[in-house]
């Protein structure tokens, strides 16, 4: 619908007082926001936790939200920094080793591989398996592409990383998720 | 059928509009939503922050303003009390108070002259002068500092206390069992029982002017009497009026006491009021024996 207001202009009338916005705005975000961090905090109780306290943060600083900042990108940084301080707290990143291990299956001739066919539940099943083993900025990475649809500058801006480092990252996401589906 | 690929041309497809082959697949994984006590937590949430701000300074720059207002009108009471009070010197007891005291209401009209009020005596030993606000002025004070107005107010503080502590006469002292009086006198006798039971019509009466409570049921035709009856002597004091708050208070006595605070009034000079309290009693109790001193204060 042409007339339709983009998210930006959504979040300034809300900044102004204007309540509806802000429900028009959360309808469009709720679900990719949810399931973003779902997948990457991979625990339902710190995903509820986090997504009303991005919510939260959202609204405290609406008078400070400048359309300049992409609200998408705005929404998702804040949803980012919450997950990197979370996981600072709870465990270590993957290390070098592990993701050399997963190249060097993944580099091994096809034929070495069996062949199988596999169903389409085993398919989602192992995707998921993947990215819940994927390290962390990997996995952040791959879901804002998959999940938010952000292409490699928006991603680089929300996790302050190079876009080269993105692409980077996307690229050992690839490999460690095709390398589930070769076992 | 996912599997080993050249990484470079896998990323390419990932940021194509469909996410190539491994975009569709996470398409179909579950799609989680949030659930609804989220929603409404957090559409509550910024409802609150657009609709309760900050409260407004205008609203407690009021409530600290009606403070020191109030603190103000409370201090200005207290000093007009307070002033009022300390132009009102107690009344030094006389020899004779100690008498008079245990039964006598302190009550006294402001109308008096200066020289009869200096030889009253004073009740001091009343124990509702410890729950009077201040003791009434002199006649000196009267007409001096204090203003007029000031003392009535005092004056009407002291009543609406003692008209609520007062003791019926009945508990105070039991008075000898009254002839059967006549209709008028019947309805004057029934004047000082009602008094002291009925604080708030009195509080009324009190504030009405002074001509409505002299036509009182007790004293309205003692003071008719005066005003034609010329000044018995010439040591009579000239025109002291007694008021009917001062006849109430007689009434309280007992027949023995009111005699005897009438010859005290006699012997202080003050005949003619001596002679309406006679009047008054004798209405009261007309079977009482009257000496013949008494009855030549009627003559």
């Amino acid at each position: 619908m042409g007339s339709e207001k983009t998210d930006e202009e959504l979040m300034l009338a809300y900044a102004g007082g204007d309540l509806l916005a802000f429900e028009m705005l959360y309808r469009r975000h709720r679900g990719t926001l949810y399931r973003f961090l779902m997948r990457t905090l991979r625990h339902r109780a710190d995903t509820d936790e986090l997504f009303q306290d991005t919510w939260s943060r959202l609204i405290a600083a609406r008078e400070r939200y400048r359309p300049e900042a992409k609200f998408t990108t705005w929404l998702l940084q804040i949803a980012h920094n919450l997950i990197v301080d979370r996981f600072r707290r709870q465990r270590p990143q993957a290390s070098e080793e592990e993701t050399e291990a997963v190249f060097r299956k993944l580099d091994a001739p096809e034929s070495d591989e069996p062949e199988r066919a596999l169903t389409e539940f085993e398919q989602r099943r192992r995707l998921q398996l993947a990215l819940e083993d994927l390290p962390e900025e990997q996995r952040v990475a791959f879901l804002l592409r998959v999940e938010s649809g952000l292409g490699l500058d928006e991603i680089a801006t929300i996790t302050g990383a190079g876009r080269e480092t993105v692409k980077s990252r996307l690229r050992y996401a690839l490999a460690r998720i095709r390398a589930r589906f070769a076992t | 059928m996912i599997g080993p690929r050249d990484p470079d041309r896998d990323i390419d497809d990932l940021l194509e509009d469909g996410g190539g082959e491994i975009g569709n697949l996470y398409r179909r994984l579950p799609r989680y939503e949030p659930p609804r006590r989220l929603d409404r937590a957090i559409l509550g949430e910024a409802a609150r922050a657009v609709h309760s701000g900050k409260p407004p300074r205008r609203q407690r720059w009021i409530v600290g303003v009606g403070s020191a207002a109030g603190l103000v009108l409370a201090a200005g009471i207290a000093w007009r009390i307070g002033n009022d009070a300390m132009h009102s010197p107690p009344v030094a007891p006389t020899e004779s108070a100690p008498v008079m005291a245990p039964r006598v209401v302190p009550v006294e009209p402001i109308t008096e002259s200066a020289r009869t009020r200096r030889d009253e005596p004073a009740p001091a030993s009343s124990p509702m002068d410890s729950a009077a606000p201040a003791a009434p002025p002199p006649p000196s004070a009267v007409t001096g500092a204090v203003s007029k107005r000031a003392a009535n107010e005092v004056d009407k503080a002291r009543k609406s206390v003692e008209l609520k502590a007062a003791p019926k006469p009945a508990l105070a002292q039991e008075p000898p069992p009254p002839p059967p009086p006549e209709p008028q006198a019947a309805r004057q006798a029934e004047a000082p029982a009602a008094f002291p039971a009925d604080a708030k019509e009195e509080q009324a009466k009190d504030k009405a002017a002074s001509a409505e409570r002299e036509t009182g049921a007790a004293a309205d035709g003692l003071f008719r009497h005066r005003a034609q009856q010329p000044a018995a002597g010439g040591a009579l004091p000239q025109s002291t009026p007694s008021s009917s708050v001062e006849l109430r208070r007689d009434m309280q006595l007992a027949p023995e006491e009111w005699l005897a605070h009438i010859h005290q009034l006699i012997r202080q000079g003050r005949r003619q009021q001596a002679a309406e309290s006679l009047r008054l009693f004798m209405r009261t109790h007309p079977d009482w024996e009257i000496s013949d001193d008494l009855r030549e204060l009627q003559r």
